[in-house]
């Protein structure tokens, strides 16, 4: 008890001009403070039917991968990496048992406007 | 190559520490292994032991109860090291609560019903002479999604880790009290690998041991700090002066938030299993905690 009482004095005494971290719940309450654009897309076959169930990871360096999985419809959706990186940089790729990935097309973002969001559509094909 | 799954709520938090130190700091790259953190999206603690089966990591970062919870519906996953016991989470309020009693019939933005932070703010109103039914609770996966509950009026209070605690306290919002007042020895978070991979790659497992214990020891190093509270610094993106303090409410002597060197403690195995239990998640009889545990790699690397 003396111990949590240490540690309630000690938090109660701390001042904190702080950021937030850039993970975000599950209640979805939108970008973090220092989050950059997040990636969406679908994952089609090369007969332009979705994929669901398959692999998406994104990318960037040296930093965690951030990995999810296509819905029935082949979308998908990933959080940003850190608004400081260039999310030209950011890799987008796909995977499927039974699937190879043939193509990787990056949709442009509209000129002059601040990217929110990068559009990727990842192709596989069955092999 | 070795593929560890970070939970997405825990990848900006001081739960990643252990880990996301011993890769910057080379000791995965000494024991022979890259490396390779795997942030899973949509997070939730189910996904992180799923991810263990359907190949996307070969380790995991997962809250006890979650592992607890897959083994017995089958899964042949274990913890194999510890990365934090007893966390600290601050139940912070609307500055106009000063007290637990007054949370009746308010919004407690709480996270997964099942897991450990639910558990220990069950214990915190308890303690109070409160039950959860006498509060309005939503699930809010992630203290930055919670502190952003209680900043926009969503949430009356909610369960806050560090630093974010320390930041809504300096906006003027109240401590209403700490989990660590309610909950004695725990195990919060654990290394959890497929029984039947870590056979097959016994060796990876001693050395991803092995550099995690040696993640610890530098924690506790005074001669390190500037390194710790660095990461500290990068990970969370606090000052250097809040992350020193963190630093200190987690590492100081006797307090028992981290493991000394990512041992796996079985009593704190069964405060798991005995909240799982008192939370009707889990019906007697109850299982031992070594059936969620394989003490055999830490042993192999050293650590007792």
């Amino acid at each position: 008890m003396r111990s949590a009482r240490l540690a309630l004095l000690a938090l109660a005494l701390l001042p904190a001009p702080v950021l937030a971290g850039a993970n975000r719940g599950e209640d979805n309450v939108g970008p973090l403070p220092d989050e950059g654009p997040g990636y969406f897309g679908v994952v089609l076959d090369t007969d332009g039917r979705p994929v669901a169930d398959a692999r998406v990871s994104a990318t960037y360096r040296d930093s965690p991968a951030m990995v999810t999985r296509s819905n029935a419809a082949g979308a998908y959706n990933l959080p940003g990496f850190n608004k400081r990186i260039n999310a030209d940089e950011v890799k987008i790729s796909c995977a499927k048992p039974g699937y190879r990935q043939v193509r990787v097309v990056r949709r442009p973002a509209p000129k002059g406007q601040p990217v929110r969001a990068v559009e990727t559509e990842c192709r596989l094909q069955k092999s | 190559m070795l593929r560890y799954g970070q939970a997405l709520s825990a990848h900006k938090s001081i739960y990643s520490l252990p880990v996301a130190l011993a890769a910057r700091e080379g000791l995965f790259r000494r024991e022979g292994i890259d490396l390779r953190v795997v942030i899973l999206v949509p997070g939730g603690a189910e996904r992180m032991i799923h991810a263990l089966h359907d190949d996307t990591v070969d380790v995991t970062h997962v809250a006890t109860p979650f592992l607890v919870r897959a083994v017995l519906a089958g899964s042949d996953a274990a913890a194999i090291a510890a990365e934090f016991n007893d966390p600290i989470y601050s139940l912070v309020a609307r500055p106009e609560i000063a007290r637990i009693a007054e949370l009746k019939g308010r919004i407690v933005g709480m996270a997964d019903a099942g897991g450990s932070i639910a558990f220990s703010m069950r214990k915190l109103l308890a303690l109070h002479g409160m039950r959860e039914s006498d509060v309005r609770t939503k699930t809010i996966d992630g203290t930055p999604a919670r502190l952003s509950c209680l900043r926009g009026g969503g949430c009356d209070a909610v369960p806050l880790g560090q630093p974010q605690d320390m930041l809504a306290l300096s906006e003027g919002y109240r401590l209403l009290g700490t989990s660590n007042q309610a909950v004695p020895e725990y195990l919060y978070t654990v290394t959890a690998a497929r029984r039947s991979w870590a056979a097959a790659n016994a060796d990876l497992a001693v050395r991803y041991a092995r550099a995690l214990a040696a993640s610890f020891d530098m924690i506790r190093d005074p001669a390190r700090r500037g390194v710790v509270v660095a990461a500290i610094v990068d990970i969370t993106a606090v000052p250097p002066g809040i992350a020193e303090r963190v630093l200190d409410l987690y590492a100081q002597p006797g307090r028992k938030a981290l493991p000394l060197r990512g041992e796996i403690n079985p009593d704190g195995v069964a405060q798991v299993i005995a909240f799982m239990a008192e939370a009707g998640q889990i019906q007697p009889p109850l299982p031992a905690a070594a059936r969620f545990v394989d003490l055999s790699y830490l042993a192999r690397a050293g650590v007792r």
